[in-house]
C-alpha cells in the first residue's frame, strides 16, 4: 500500500543519476526517458487504474501523462521533485478523467467477448493469486460498497484520499502535488473520509 | 480537550496528520477515556476495511507491460523535442537561405565557417573505421560514472561501468536461465520485473534453490505484489515444514493484509494441528476482518480455544 510514499522518500532524496537521465532527456535522449520514468511508471498506473476503476482508462491516463511529461520536460526546472512535479501531471490528468465522467454516462466495464460479456474488471481482480471462495464473497461484497462510496466522493476528494489512504503520501506532498496548501488537503481528506465512514457504517 | 473534539479529530489522527501538540493531547485524553478508546478503535475497524478494496498491484504486471511497449511506441513517433529541433534539416536549409540577406563581404567567412563545422562534425560522428573519432559508447549500452581523478598531466580519469544489454533465450530447465531469474528475483530493483521472474520460476522443474528464492521473496520483498506472487508460487511447497514456517511468519508480521491473507489460505490448505498457537496469536493481534473470521473459524473447526489465556 505505501509504495508510492516509498517512491516519494526516494524522489525526495533523488538519486544521483536522476539529474543526468532529467538533463540526458531534456536534450531529447530518449532511453534517459524511458529509464527515467520507469522509477516511477508502476506508481502511475496503479493510482490510475485505482483511481479510475477501469484498465483502458487508465492505460490512456498512463500514456497521456507520460507523454505530457516528455512533451514539457524541456520546462522542468529543478525547482520541486521530480516525482512531485511528475505525480502533478499524472493526478492533474487523472482529475480530468474523473471530471469528464461526471458529466458523461460511465462506461461498463463488461465488453462482449466469443465466450459472451465478460467484465473486465471483476476479471482482473479473479486473476489475482486469492482464490479461497469464502473469501472472494467477503471482499466482493466489501469491495463493492467501498467502490460506489468511493465513486459518490468528488473527484478532488477521491484523488486526496486515494493518494493519502491507499498510495500513503503525506497531507504535504498531496498539498504539492495538487499545486495546493496542506491544510487544504487536509479538509479534502476529512470531507472524505467522514463521507466514506457513513457510506460504510452499516457494514462495518 | 473534550471527547467531542478528541472524536473530530480521529481521523487524521490516525493518518499521522494533527500536530505534535495536538497528539500529545489526545494521547492524554485516550488514556483516561475508554469512551473515546473505542471511538478509535471503531475508526481503525474501519481503515483496515478499505484495505478489502480490489487493489490493482498484482495484476497490473501484464498491463503496465503493455502501457510501456506502447509509450514507447508513442515516443519513437513523437518529434524529437527541442535540444535537436534546431538541427533539423528544415530549419538548416531556412537557416541557410537567410545568409543571402547578409551583405556580401559576410558570405565567405561565414561560409567557411559552416564548412569547418561540418567537417568537424562529420569526423566527430563518423565511425572510427572510416576515420571519424571513436563514438563512446553504443546505444545499447548503459554507463555509470565511478569515480573522476584527475591527473598530473591535467587530464582526468574517470572509472565508468558499463552495462551491454543483449537478449538469452532458453528454456527453464537451462541452469543459466534459472540463474538469470533467481538472480532477478533477489537483485532487479523493477518489481515488475521480479514479478514476471517469479512467474517464470513457478514453471521450472522443483529445485531447493527456487523455494529459497521464493521464501527470500515472500519475507524480504519490499513489494507487496511480489510477496503476493512469491506466495503464489510457494503453493506447491505448501506441506514443506520450512515453507509453513515461513508461512507462519508471514501471517504474523506481514504489514500487508492481503498478503496476510493469502498466507493464512495456504497455510490451512494441509490440515496441521501444529498451528493452533499460530492462529491464537494473530487473534490477539489482527485487525484485518477477513483474516480474523478465517482464524476464527478454524480454530473452532479444531476445537480450540480462540484466545490466549
Amino acid at each position: 500500500m505505501h509504495d508510492a510514499a516509498e517512491t516519494v522518500c526516494a524522489g525526495l532524496a533523488a538519486p544521483l543519476d536522476e539529474t543526468g537521465l532529467i538533463r540526458a532527456a531534456q536534450n531529447g535522449d530518449q532511453d534517459a526517458f524511458e529509464r527515467l520514468v520507469r522509477t516511477y511508471d508502476q506508481s502511475v498506473l496503479r493510482l490510475a487504474a485505482n483511481l479510475l476503476r477501469s484498465p483502458d482508462e487508465a492505460r490512456d491516463v498512463y500514456q497521456e501523462a507520460l507523454l505530457k511529461v516528455y512533451r514539457n520536460l524541456h520546462q522542468f526546472r529543478f525547482d520541486c521533485s521530480f516525482h512531485t512535479w511528475l505525480y502533478r501531471i499524472v493526478t492533474n490528468v487523472c482529475l480530468d478523467h474523473l471530471r469528464r465522467r461526471k458529466v458523461r454516462k460511465e462506461e461498463s466495464t463488461v465488453v462482449e467477448t466469443s465466450d459472451g460479456p465478460v467484465d473486465r474488471v471483476a476479471q482482473l481482480a479473479e486473476e489475482a493469486p486469492a482464490s479461497n471462495p469464502e473469501r472472494q464473497t467477503w471482499n466482493r461484497e466489501l469491495s463493492g460498497r467501498i467502490a460506489s462510496a468511493l465513486e459518490a466522493l468528488t473527484p478532488r476528494e477521491r484523488t486526496v484520499f486515494e493518494l493519502r489512504h491507499y498510495e500513503g503520501l503525506r497531507l504535504r506532498a498531496i498539498g504539492d502535488v495538487l499545486g495546493t496548501s496542506e491544510e487544504a488537503a487536509k479538509n479534502c481528506l476529512f470531507r472524505a473520509t467522514q463521507k466514506m465512514r457513513s457510506s460504510l457504517e452499516a457494514f462495518i | 480537550m473534550t471527547c467531542a473534539e478528541v472524536t473530530h479529530r480521529i481521523p487524521l489522527y490516525s493518518y499521522g496528520e494533527v500536530s505534535a501538540e495536538l497528539e500529545e493531547q489526545i494521547e492524554s485524553h485516550l488514556a483516561d477515556c475508554p469512551e473515546c478508546r473505542r471511538a478509535l478503535a471503531r475508526h481503525r475497524v474501519f481503515l483496515s476495511a478499505l484495505d478489502a478494496r480490489d487493489d490493482f498491484a498484482a495484476a497490473e504486471t501484464m498491463l503496465l507491460a503493455d502501457c510501456r511497449r506502447d509509450l514507447r511506441l508513442r515516443l519513437a513517433n513523437e518529434n524529437r523535442p527541442r535540444a535537436w529541433a534546431g538541427l533539423q534539416w528544415g530549419s538548416w536549409l531556412e537557416a541557410l537561405r537567410g545568409f543571402s540577406a547578409f551583405h556580401i563581404p559576410f558570405k565567405v567567412p561565414v561560409g567557411a565557417m559552416a564548412l569547418i563545422a561540418l567537417g568537424w562534425l562529420g569526423a566527430r560522428y563518423m565511425p572510427a573505421k572510416f576515420g571519424g573519432v571513436q563514438a563512446s559508447l553504443s546505444p545499447a549500452m548503459f554507463s555509470t560514472v565511478q569515480s573522476i581523478e584527475p591527473d598530473a598531466s591535467g587530464k582526468v580519469q574517470i572509472a565508468v561501468d558499463d552495462v551491454q544489454r543483449h537478449m538469452v533465450t532458453g528454456s527453464l530447465e537451462d541452469p543459466r536461465i534459472q540463474a538469470l531469474l533467481l538472480s532477478a528475483i533477489r537483485e532487479e530493483t523493477n518489481p515488475g520485473v521480479r514479478v514476471q521472474s517469479i512467474g517464470a520460476l513457478r514453471n521450472s522443474p522443483d529445485s531447493e534453490e527456487v523455494r529459497r528464492a521464493l521464501v527470500d521473496a515472500v519475507t524480504h520483498d519490499p513489494n507487496p505484489g511480489v510477496r503476493l506472487k512469491a506466495l503464489e508460487g510457494l503453493k506447491q511447497y505448501a506441506g514443506d515444514p520450512s515453507v509453513r514456517k515461513t508461512l507462519a511468519n508471514v501471517l504474523l508480521k506481514d504489514d500487508n493484509p492481503g498478503v496476510r491473507g493469502q498466507a493464512i489460505d495456504l497455510l490451512t490448505a494441509h490440515h496441521d494441528d501444529s498451528i493452533v498457537g499460530v492462529l491464537q496469536d494473530v487473534m490477539q493481534k489482527e485487525d484485518d476482518n477477513y483474516i480474523r473470521t478465517r482464524c476464527r473459524n478454524l480454530l473452532e473447526a479444531m476445537r480450540a480455544s480462540v484466545g490466549t489465556f
